[in-house]
């Protein structure tokens, strides 16, 4: 009955953003390669022909169902008040945050402070000490095989640069 | 003949006595090949001064054993978590992942690791016995043969779109303009790069992968406890032999399955620059093709599994055969391998099989071994690999983005490729919202920048002549095949409802 409901009234509005996005890069893209040659536009243009095609298509089909009755421009799926309770936002911010500070503060640290501060976000505070203790043992396996082990490259920061000097 | 055979026996037996290498290599193989970013290429880099200090034969061994179980290792992941570990296993996710939901995690696995090392054992025997032959395949590749293989791997966007025809079009054509990005091949203009020099080259593969698949699944997952249903959950914790020996029981019943989509890989894998993600996303949309069952495809259909894996592991065989007969290699590990050897005075050619043939035949040979190896000590793992499904999302969602992004930025070591991982996660997690697929997206960011590039050249060749592309006897065959594969189908199918509806 659900399953009918959802799909007599379609939330189309989040199912745009795809198309869009492919819209406005593709114009972009476009913009970029007006003056090069000819070698440099032909691949683009049959993909941006094909592309603009489908996704005109795409908000005609919408425009179409909207008219009728059958599906409105909302969104429900992609982003809702359960994000920010659920803790998506705050994973989000802290991956974004593990992106910047990973530069200065190396892989070992940076992830520890990660997966523990997404841990307790995720999971509402429950259960720190057990979170804690992963997330220490999760970074310093990650650093023993990949850094000490396989010498990758990862970012380095002071517990990489610390190590390194007492091992 | 007969010195042949002594030599494949005397090779055989050498090579098993490196048991003790081939083992750990096996196990460190899996964990390198499930890693995004940790590539076989990368680790055999990583550990070249150990490779050079051994003698060649060891050597060799140690760099095939490597290079096989990592292809095997990336589709561990792909299925448990729906992550594929390289672009290879890309496709392996969109019938391993469904029975990893449905509580098959098991069944799927020791499904993939039957498929794999029978697909990769099979096709090292037929390119050991059909080298001459296959060595030929490269020579009669061109630019013009080559866009109609890059066309049967892009006609698997079609076979995803059937369920929805204009988003799967709308996904797989914007990843083939994200694909475009950088600058072009002939006069090296740049193109939708907002002025970033990191994206002059293209937009690299592993973070469009981490991206796509690893991040926005781990913002995805976080919804539920566990990644597998409640009903599974009840399954896994009973977890038993039966389910392992159940999915093998099912790769081996499917065996002709195995051998002919194993053999797409190895002759994709020949062609010099080709590849795994070529071969496994050509060798699913044949499988999906000529299936009795097309419409079970992505909803965890045992030979849209079996399919990816065993033309994956057919490719590692195909890469050899250039690298040995012609001394091209046909991709990165196997260009390693060509240096290793260079190193230790190999000389690569005809002139290899009458003057080392144990060099020759015995990397081969380390391939069977290696595969035999792998089929005995990896299946039985299946039971407790599996049991990562069972992690909850709380721990498992944040591991998976912090291993994933680090793995985005060892490749080209830039921390630009994190934000742009980030970058195609958002994208990633708006597709699986709205019911874009994610693989349709990955497929053109592949093969859009090589598809453009056999264009270019073969245009420039015949100086924008558009009828060169049917130009060739091969490429007309391929193009007879493609046509065919892609009109076979739904004209079967029609025949079939008709028939059906007769009766």
């Amino acid at each position: 009955m659900n399953n009918k409901n959802e799909k007599s009234h379609r939330l189309m509005g989040e199912e745009l953003l795809i198309p869009a996005f492919a819209v406005i890069f593709t114009l972009y893209f476009l913009s970029t390669i007006w003056h090069s040659p000819w070698t440099a536009k032909v691949s683009a243009y049959l993909i941006a022909t094909v592309l603009m095609s489908a996704c005109g298509l795409f908000f005609l089909k919408t425009g179409l169902l909207v008219k009728r009755g059958k599906a409105s421009l909302g969104f429900g799926k992609v982003f809702s008040k359960e994000d920010i309770t659920g803790g998506r936002v705050g994973l989000a911010l802290l991956t974004i945050g593990y992106c910047y500070f990973i530069e200065d503060l190396g892989f070992t640290l940076t992830t520890f402070l990660f997966l523990a501060a997404s841990m307790l976000v995720l999971g509402k505070g429950k259960r720190p000490s057990l979170i804690l203790v992963i997330s220490a043992l999760m970074a310093l396996g990650g650093w023993v095989v990949f850094i000490w082990a396989f010498d990758t490259h990862f970012p380095m920061g002071w517990f990489e640069t610390t190590m390194k000097e007492l091992l | 003949m007969g010195d042949t055979a002594l030599i494949l026996g005397e090779v055989f037996l050498d090579t098993l006595s490196y048991w003790w290498v081939i083992i750990p290599t096996i196990f460190l193989g899996l964990i390198v090949g499930g890693v995004p970013g940790f590539s076989a290429a990368n680790t055999i880099i990583i550990l070249m001064p150990l490779t050079l200090s051994m003698d060649l034969e060891m050597g060799l061994v140690f760099m095939v054993s490597l290079y096989c179980s990592a292809r095997m290792g990336a589709g561990i992941p792909a299925i448990l978590v729906n992550i594929p570990g390289t672009a290879g296993a890309a496709a392996t996710p969109l019938d391993g992942y469904p029975m990893t939901q449905q509580g098959r995690g098991q069944q799927a696995l020791a499904m993939t690791f039957v498929a794999s090392s029978l697909g990769g054992l099979l096709t090292t025997i037929i390119a050991l016995a059909a080298m001459p032959i296959l060595a030929r395949v490269g020579f009669y590749m061109h630019s013009v043969e080559m866009i109609v293989v890059m066309l049967f791997g892009i006609s698997l966007i079609a076979s995803i779109a059937a369920e929805d025809m204009l988003k799967g079009l709308i996904a797989g054509f914007l990843g083939l303009i994200l694909g475009c990005i950088g600058t072009d091949v002939i006069y090296a203009t740049p193109r939708g790069t907002f002025g970033l020099l990191e994206l002059y080259d293209g937009v690299p593969l592993i973070p469009a992968l981490v991206g796509l698949f690893a991040v926005s699944e781990a913002f995805v997952i976080i919804e539920k406890k566990m990644i597998i249903t409640k009903a599974a959950q009840a399954t896994m914790a009973k977890p038993s032999w039966a389910a392992t020996f159940e999915g093998a029981h099912i790769a081996f019943q499917r065996w002709w399955h195995i051998v002919w989509t194993s053999i797409i890989g190895l002759v994709i894998g020949v062609i010099p620059g080709a590849g795994a993600s070529i071969a496994s996303f050509v060798a699913y949309q044949q499988s999906r093709s000529f299936s009795k069952t097309p419409e079970l495809y992505g909803t965890g259909h045992p030979e849209g599994l079996i399919a990816p894996e065993s033309a994956n592991n057919g490719v590692t065989s195909g890469t050899l055969v250039p690298l040995l007969v012609l001394g091209i290699p046909g991709g990165a590990t196997a260009a390693i391998m060509l240096v290793v050897m260079q190193y230790h005075g190999v000389s690569f050619g005809p002139s290899l099989f009458e003057n080392q043939p144990k060099i020759g035949y015995g990397m081969f040979m380390a391939m069977a071994v290696s595969y035999i190896f792998m089929f005995f000590t990896i299946l039985p793992l299946s039971r407790y690999m599996s049991r990562v499904t069972t992690i909850p999302t709380i721990y498992l969602a944040p591991m998976i983005i912090s291993f994933t992004l680090v793995g985005a930025f060892v490749p080209r070591e830039y921390i630009f490729d994190m934000y742009l991982a980030l970058g195609f996660g958002v994208l990633g997690y708006i597709a699986r919202r709205t019911g874009y697929h994610v693989a349709a997206i990955l497929i053109g960011v592949i093969l859009g920048p090589l598809l453009e590039k056999y264009f270019l050249w073969s245009l420039k060749k015949s100086e924008g002549d558009v009828s060169i592309l049917f130009s060739s006897t091969i490429g007309n065959i391929l193009w007879l095949c493609l046509v065919l594969s892609l009109a076979l189908p739904p004209f079967l199918e029609y025949r079939r409802k008709r028939k059906a509806k007769v009766t």
